[in-house]
């Protein structure tokens, strides 16, 4: 059997960075409108004028490839199976110590959920964001509710996003390669992904 | 809050309504004080003119005409910042010292350090702020210089009927509540820097009867935002917490275990 095999095309790795940086990019353009607690991360960028100005382009950029990705992937990420369901219900073995076997497809339940959150987040932090972008536009009740509501789905996205980094990285060791280059190691594969590994290393004559 | 008000040297207005006889000096002398550009308007069968604020116009008289009875009642309302003790433009704003508090509890702004967030205009009350073709903030400062020197605003200098009265604002309202006036303002957002003894109930004015900083506003500053950063490190706890209670999903020790560590 071969070492490794392929998780992610180019094309999709680099689509997720973009999507990376600009949501991080957001991140710090906004943490000084979000809070005079971090008025300081204004100067990483040359005043809140400017930020806000960054945090629209990132914005579009966001919105675009988000979305995008998410339509990418609409297939492998919207439906969920009988094996799917005894994942939640086991609730993927993360709060156990012992191993667990579940017979997963190429996602699981969890970063279904994930990839669907934040296609709807970003979704709504578009919409909110068209009327923050210029509030004297709209009526003061839909820019308010706006203000309130882009708000509200940060704190959901940044709390997703923690743990969405921790269980890429040090959470489950050798999923980052698959970002990072491409290609997972087949015992990465056969150990979190059993179906997903056995429909790739089936195809092959 | 940072905002913190002295309420018993707090300077502030005390607007008696039934003095004012629309005569409109008070827009006037503050044109000229803050050399304010004039706004184009056109007649809209009233003689009240503008019709809005504007970012050319920190204060305007609005015309309430009435009928009834065939006979036909005009109130006058000084339309302008209240300067509110708990001011929602202050709450909102990211930019510290774009919006401030003098010491006499004027709710003043510095050009200079606004952002153009605009989150002043959808926290306002009263839908105050407005913002020109500087794309700055610009509201009715109470003449903050003046007051600074010892000298009344422009508009109350003006004034030639004492509809507006600046001065120590527990001792306007003292004075006020001793007439038997009905006061507007005098508690309501932590007390506004500017208080009405309005001849009627505040809707025919256009006022809100108890004006507070919008809830969505409200839940958005105070409540989404402390419970996002705590969530924000709760999660960060919990990731970090998990990582070293239940451990990571090793894939090599997992197989091993499994298949009797042959490979």
């Amino acid at each position: 059997m071969s070492k490794y095999i392929e998780r992610f095309s180019t094309s999709e790795r680099v689509l997720h960075w973009i999507v990376t940086v600009s949501f991080f990019t957001l991140l710090l353009t906004g943490l000084g409108l979000y809070s005079t607690l971090f008025h300081g991360y204004f100067t990483l960028f040359g005043g809140g004028q400017n930020a806000i100005l960054i945090h629209k382009i990132s914005g579009i950029l966001f919105f675009l490839s988000s979305l995008y990705m998410y339509f990418n992937h609409k297939n492998d990420v919207s439906t969920f199976d009988q094996d799917d369901k005894e994942w939640v219900k086991a609730k993927g073995g993360y709060l156990s110590r012992d191993a667990s076997h579940f017979n997963i497809g190429k996602y699981n339940p969890g970063q279904k959920l994930f990839a669907i959150f934040i296609a709807a987040a970003t979704l709504v932090l578009g919409m909110t964001g068209i009327f923050i972008w210029s509030p004297t536009a709209f009526p003061r009740w839909i820019v308010q509710l706006s203000l309130m509501t882009h708000g509200l789905i940060f704190v959901c996205s940044i709390m997703f996003v923690v743990v969405h980094v921790y269980l890429a990285t040090i959470g489950n060791p050798g999923t980052i390669e698959a970002m990072l280059y491409g290609d997972v190691r087949s015992l990465w594969a056969k150990r979190h992904h059993p179906k997903w590994y056995k429909e790739v290393t089936e195809e092959k004559p | 809050m940072a905002d913190t008000i002295n309420q018993g040297t707090r300077m502030g207005f005390l607007v008696d309504t039934s003095r004012c006889i629309g005569c409109r000096s008070c827009q006037v002398a503050c044109k000229q004080w803050n050399k304010l550009d004039a706004d184009k308007t056109s007649n809209k069968g009233s003689f009240e003119n503008p019709p809005n604020l504007t970012p050319e116009l920190y204060n305007r008289i609005k015309f309430i005409e009435k009928e009834s009875s065939g006979e036909v009642t005009w109130r006058f309302f000084n339309e302008r910042c209240m300067h509110c003790g708990d001011a929602g433009c202050m709450k909102v704003c990211p930019s510290p010292g774009a919006l401030y508090r003098t010491k006499d509890g004027i709710v003043a702004h510095n050009k200079d350090k606004c952002i153009s967030c605009k989150y002043c205009v959808s926290a306002c009350p009263f839908n105050i702020p407005r913002y020109g073709a500087d794309d700055k903030i610009s509201k009715c400062h109470l003449c903050v210089g003046r007051v600074d020197g010892g000298l009344v605003p422009a508009c109350a200098k003006a004034c030639p009927t004492e509809t507006l009265k600046f001065g120590n604002r527990s001792k306007l309202i003292a004075s006020a509540t001793a007439a038997k006036k009905t006061l507007y303002g005098e508690n309501d957002l932590m007390g506004l820097g500017v208080v009405y003894a309005l001849e009627g109930p505040p809707e025919q004015y256009g006022l809100p009867s108890s004006p507070s900083i919008p809830m969505s506003i409200f839940l958005w500053k105070d409540v989404i935002k402390p419970l996002g950063i705590l969530g924000f490190w709760g999660s960060i706890g919990a990731m970090l917490l998990h990582y070293v209670t239940i451990g990571p999903k090793k894939v090599d020790d997992d197989l091993n275990s499994k298949e009797a560590g042959h490979e």
